[in-house]
């Protein structure tokens, strides 16, 4: 019973930005408040910077994941990637939620970050949409997936399988449809 | 016959496969060229659990080419509030269609009230952990008979109230439940280096009669700390740690681990054939 405790403590220290800090801060009194007096005095002693570093580990390994997931929008990215990355993992990913769910989440959020403040180049939000297209469609039992894109994806795609750096807007309007006629059938897709 | 003698000797009875390399998406074409240059896959099982038809067409093209060995990282066999019938049983059918000789998991947890941490994390070197991954390791074993390993985690992180060392908490561990064990030689360079101790005395206090697999990789130093980032190469320490394990353990495999960065595949073939002729060194196989 008390380990449990314990793991949901560190669990929530681990990645929670704003708990870590608070907790830090004022263990007993953070802890009181979220029910886990008994778990704070055990772990009394934790090492914030341990802690810290633990917690780097950890999103360093989602962000694998999750660039596993759309591999043409980290190379349009870059390094902007990552550091896109860091400010949308600041709360923890759900219990039971899939790498492939990850990465979704990640692309709304690059959306939403696009629409305040834009995203370099542009066309990596359209690879990034296309890319969350192609996990709904192949991992969340959508049977039938529609985006329309504002670029030249097909392009941009075929320019980067073969190593090249796409300069240029690429402007052109794209449509990217994946369907599946029965849940035990392949998964189609067509891209104009 | 005692416990101790019965699990010696199911391990021993495990097949000696050689050395590998945990299978990535994008190598897959040129893997399959040059099959001949790996005795094995590890692939990470939780990847195919409720995997689209696509995604078990892909396991079906690797089980044709390549003896496939599952490695999972979500079960969370050290969580106090117990294992998910529903992720055994997942597990259980996946294990099935591979027929694989056995599979491995971590001496760790990934999920705890309602929070998942994505990647096995460590556990309080206590007696209630033990009891703890030793109690889901009974619930696992009801539910699935191929055998089991464990693998020892990477963590900067130290739970305090240590009531052993690591390698006597991996004993302990090993002991209570009767899995062998997947020794992962970078995360103990690792913890060592970063906790101030002797990685090489870490691995001599383990069981190592129970050491089934070895998984190797590269590291690199982030902010003074040495990372196990599985995308570096592999330094000269990890190959004399390796060279030590070797030696002393009855490894049945050894496996490359590689994330991230991936570099080009014969760089990595070329690793792994070092890893085979130090087998045959050892002859744990031809
Ligand atoms: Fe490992």
């Amino acid at each position: 019973m008390e380990l449990a405790l314990q793991q949901k403590l560190v669990a929530r220290l681990a990645t929670d930005r704003e708990f870590r800090e608070k907790f830090f801060a004022d263990p007993a009194r953070v802890a009181a408040t979220e029910g886990l007096t008994v778990a704070a005095e055990t772990l009394s002693t934790l090492h914030h910077e341990q802690m810290r570093q633990f917690a780097r580990l950890l999103r360093t390994r989602r962000l694998a994941q999750v660039a596993l997931r759309l591999p043409l929008t980290r190379k349009a990215l870059g390094q902007r990637f990552a550091d896109s990355f860091r400010n949308y993992a600041v709360n923890p990913p759900a219990a039971g939620q899939r790498p492939s769910e990850d990465a979704i989440a990640f692309v709304k959020h690059l959306e939403a970050q696009a629409a305040e403040k834009g995203l370099e180049p542009a066309w990596a939000l359209s690879l990034a949409r296309y890319e969350a297209g192609r996990l709904a469609a192949e991992w969340h039992n959508q049977r039938l997936v529609i985006r329309l894109l504002p670029h030249d994806v097909k392009r941009l795609a075929t320019l980067m399988a073969a190593g090249e750096v796409p300069l240029g807007d690429y402007r052109r309007s794209s449509l990217a449809v994946w369907w599946r006629p029965t849940v035990a059938s392949r998964l189609k897709h067509w891209l104009s | 016959m005692g416990r101790k003698t019965e699990i010696t000797n199911l391990l021993a009875n495990l097949p000696r496969l050689g050395a590998g390399l945990s299978y990535r998406r994008p190598f897959r074409d040129e893997l399959l060229q040059r099959q001949s240059e790996v005795d094995f896959i590890e692939i990470i099982g939780d990847f195919y659990l409720d995997a689209p038809p696509e995604k078990l067409d892909e396991l079906a093209l690797l089980m044709e080419h390549f003896t496939v060995i599952p490695h999972f990282t979500t079960l969370s066999l050290g969580s106090a509030e117990g294992l998910e019938e529903r992720h055994l049983e997942k597990i259980y059918l996946l294990l099935k269609r591979i027929a694989a000789p056995w599979w491995s998991e971590h001496i760790g947890y990934t999920r705890a009230g309602g929070i998942n941490l994505g990647h096995p994390s460590p556990l309080p070197f206590t007696k209630e952990a033990v009891e703890t991954m030793a109690r889901n390791i009974i619930t696992a074993r009801r539910a699935i008979a191929t055998p089991l390993i464990l693998e020892n985690v990477c963590s900067p992180l130290i739970w305090p109230g240590a009531e052993m060392t690591e390698p006597a908490f991996i004993a302990q561990v090993l002991h209570h439940s009767g899995c062998g064990l997947l020794l992962d030689v970078t995360n103990i360079h690792a913890n060592s280096t970063n906790h101030g101790a002797s990685p090489a005395e870490f691995i001599e206090q383990l069981p190592l009669e129970r050491v089934v697999q070895v998984h190797f990789s590269g590291a690199h130093e982030s902010k003074g700390r040495l990372v196990d980032s599985r995308t570096q190469s592999v330094p000269e320490s990890i190959w004399q740690l390796l060279d030590l394990a070797v030696s002393r353990a009855p490894v049945r495999c050894i496996c490359l681990e590689r994330d991230d960065n991936l570099p080009p595949l014969p760089e990595m073939l070329w690793e792994v054939e070092r890893a085979r002729a130090l087998g045959r060194l050892y002859k744990r196989w031809n």
